[in-house]
């Protein structure tokens, strides 16, 4: 008896090949498809696509070249204790595999991003270039403005090299169809959660990624597809431990990383590997009532997307707010989901996620939920030590209920 | 308590083994059945439905046991309840054999492993050989087919050996080097398997020290019935063993069972037991065995 065929595999497959597609064959077929509408890149952590979209820009969220990219000439940028996404993407770009972008945006991650975007101006002065600088400070009146202003000047640089006027209206509908794609992504989410032997970590990371190069749109249709197909997977439940695993930041964890989890007896039902996704909780509140955040108004939908940064912002490494929030946040994300433990995965020498992770170690041993923590980068390729240490942690958690 | 059926499953890189337990969580454990089954160049899964042919003696349905658990390489057994890490699986398998068990040492083909445990069998601190292929079974089975000795000849051959001539601890390919210039240099073969036993035990030896095991450990995985290692696993820890270059004695005791090399099996099938109880208890069993067949 031959086994029954998984409905989800071709989406799956489509989505891993957006994955390997490094030099954006992909975004050439769209601009060619658009007229040569431009294509932007977006370096980690987050700017807001439906802003890129409503101009008639293809945002493209670049993250890296993963363990796919010999890096030779990045590595003369950059001293040795700095990350590889850095490294990796100026490859990419003097390489020619970024050649399909009419320039980046580079939000203000850290300062080894804003160093970026500096060496960018200079290797691709034919380029657009523009650092993104996001607030720290959340009040309307003072970081809402600000990011407004930032916001409209992007968009009006990019209009000056071709792009579509901004119009309130098809930023309106841009936005309309961006939280058609989050309620989405929740739902993806909610499924794994819920039945994590359904949608698999590293499955669920596909998904997700496939958006970071397709259109809003055909993301969604990937993702209604696959919800709708879900259902009749051939699946099976395993004893396995359910972890969160915490601590992405920008560089992304090799899709085989994610996999060696997955094998060492962990359901992964929750991550924060691309923390741009989870920048924002829930809808952009377009049209809602979020109380008097004057001079802002959630009727204009440039506001409205200001305002879901302010007030929806997820606590993240990303975010310069009070001790104790970002570890409270997790504890109660542990026990929402029913996590047993929570695996801290950073990348090696990503400044904010490590300075981030004594204080949420604090909170977790004061909860009383086991973890254990590792680096990697987004090139690693021998994942044995992982597995050690993830098989050991998760039979621990399962027999013994302690690290 | 109920009695649980269980079967553990230990795929490795040379072999699959397979025991079926009847126990009482883990506890009051009967062996009712076993099997290893070399990989050689046959197809896993091939491998793996003989190994549980063997060790059900065909009588047993995989839908009959309580909690089929797996340990190793065991993305093929797609039908297991449960998967568990190979030095949790041995540990349990140690504590098996002797109750009294400080540690297990986990000698396979590929890869050797200290591990500590508690007197439940949780595992406290664990150790593995690093890259290099000279502290394993496959190194040493190698070496036994150059010199022509049958691999279950190697122990008690190593144990008449009278003056052991020493090879290199740290590379299997100079290892290898180091046995062909014996042999022409006339060394006999028990000096030579003696070298190669004492240069095994001293790098694992080092493993057991450097995670603090005292007392009793339990010597598991393929090479545990190798009494020419276990000779030379004494003699280690006693401070002797590497002629020119003695170590520092440890307070160890190694033992063996002639089991050992089921550990992992055995402990997976314990271990299984004890899981079944808790996911039981937890109320989590009926949602697991709910969810485990559907779709499709």
């Amino acid at each position: 008896m031959s086994a029954p065929t998984d409905p989800c595999a071709p989406l799956l497959a489509r989505a891993e090949a957006l994955l390997e597609d490094l030099s954006l064959h992909g975004v050439a077929a769209w601009k060619a498809a658009h007229g040569g509408a431009p294509a932007i890149g977006i370096m980690p952590v987050f700017a807001p696509r439906p802003l890129f979209e409503a101009i008639g820009v293809l945002p493209v969220n670049i993250y890296g070249g993963g363990d796919r990219v010999d890096v030779i000439k990045g590595d003369a940028y950059y001293q040795s204790y700095i990350c590889h996404i850095p490294r990796s993407t100026i490859e990419m770009g003097l390489g020619g595999q970024l050649d399909a972008l009419d320039g980046m945006v580079f939000p203000s991650t850290c300062d080894v991003i804003r160093n970026l975007s500096g060496m960018w101006r200079m290797l691709f002065p034919q380029k657009y270039s523009a650092y993104l600088d996001l607030p720290q400070t959340f009040e309307a009146p003072l970081g809402g403005l600000f990011y407004r202003h930032e916001l409209s000047r992007i968009a009006a640089e990019l209009v000056a090299r071709g792009a579509r006027p901004l119009d309130a209206d098809r930023l309106r509908e841009a936005i309309i169809v961006e939280n058609r794609r989050r309620a989405l992504l929740a739902d993806l989410a909610s499924l794994r959660a819920r039945e994590p032997w359904r949608l698999k970590a590293s499955e669920a990371y596909l998904l997700t990624r496939a958006g970071a190069v397709l259109p809003c749109a055909e993301h969604i249709e990937l993702l209604e597809a696959f919800l709708a197909a879900a259902p009749e997977r051939p699946v099976r439940a395993y004893d396995n431990v359910r972890v969160i695993v915490l601590g992405a930041f920008c560089e992304q964890p090799p899709i085989g990383l994610i996999r060696t989890l997955e094998r060492s007896g962990c359901d992964l039902v929750d991550d924060d590997f691309q923390l741009g996704l989870c920048a924002i909780d829930g809808a952009i509140p377009l049209d809602e009532d979020v109380g008097d955040q004057s001079p802002l108004d959630t009727h204009d939908p440039l506001d409205a997307l200001v305002l879901s940064y302010t007030l929806r912002g997820q606590a993240t490494a990303t975010r310069y707010i009070a001790d104790g929030v970002k570890g409270e946040a997790l504890v109660n994300r542990v026990r929402t989901l029913g996590a047993e433990g929570v695996i801290l995965a950073a990348p090696s020498f990503c400044d904010p996620a490590l300075l981030d992770q004594p204080m949420i170690e604090q909170a977790l041993n004061d909860a009383g939920i086991p973890f254990t923590s590792f680096k990697y980068a987004e090139n690693s390729a021998q994942f044995q030590t992982i597995r050690e240490q993830a098989g050991a942690f998760s039979d621990s958690v399962k027999l013994w209920g302690a690290a | 308590m109920r009695e649980h059926l269980t079967l553990g499953i230990d795929v490795g890189s040379a072999a699959v083994k397979a025991a079926v337990v009847r126990s009482r969580a883990g506890d009051d454990a009967t062996v009712l059945g076993t099997s290893i089954q070399r990989i050689r160049r046959r197809e896993l899964r091939e491998v793996i439905e003989a190994a549980i042919a063997e060790a059900t003696g065909g009588r047993i349905a995989n839908e009959d046991f309580d909690y089929v658990a797996t340990t190793g390489e065991a993305d093929a057994v797609e039908f297991r309840t449960g998967h568990f890490y190979t030095i949790t699986a041995h540990a349990r398998g140690a504590l098996h054999f002797d109750r009294e068990a400080a540690g297990a040492l986990d000698v396979g083909s590929l890869h050797a492993r200290a591990i500590r445990l508690d007197p439940r069998g949780k595992v406290t601190g664990q150790r593995m050989t690093s890259q290099c292929a000279s502290g394993s079974g496959q190194f040493l089975e190698n070496i036994a087919r150059y010199l022509g000795v049958p691999i279950e000849d190697v122990g008690e051959l190593s144990r008449s050996a009278r003056t052991p001539e020493m090879v290199s601890g740290i590379c299997a390919v100079l290892a290898e080097t180091d046995v062909i210039n014996m042999v022409s240099r006339g060394i006999s073969t028990a000096d030579i398997l003696k070298g190669i036993h004492l240069s095994i035990a001293g790098r694992l030896v080092q493993l057991v020290r450097a995670i603090g095991i005292e007392g009793r450990v339990v010597v598991t995985g393929g090479l545990a019935t190798d009494t020419g290692l276990l000779t030379a696993l004494q003699e280690c820890a006693e401070g002797g063993g590497a002629r020119k270059r003695p170590g520092k004695a440890v307070n160890v005791q190694f033992v063996t069972h002639p089991d050992g090399v089921l550990a992992g099996a055995l402990g997976a099938a314990l271990l299984g037991a004890y899981r079944h109880r808790q996911l039981e208890e937890s109320g989590r069993l009926a949602m697991l065995m709910g969810g485990a067949e559907v779709g499709g």
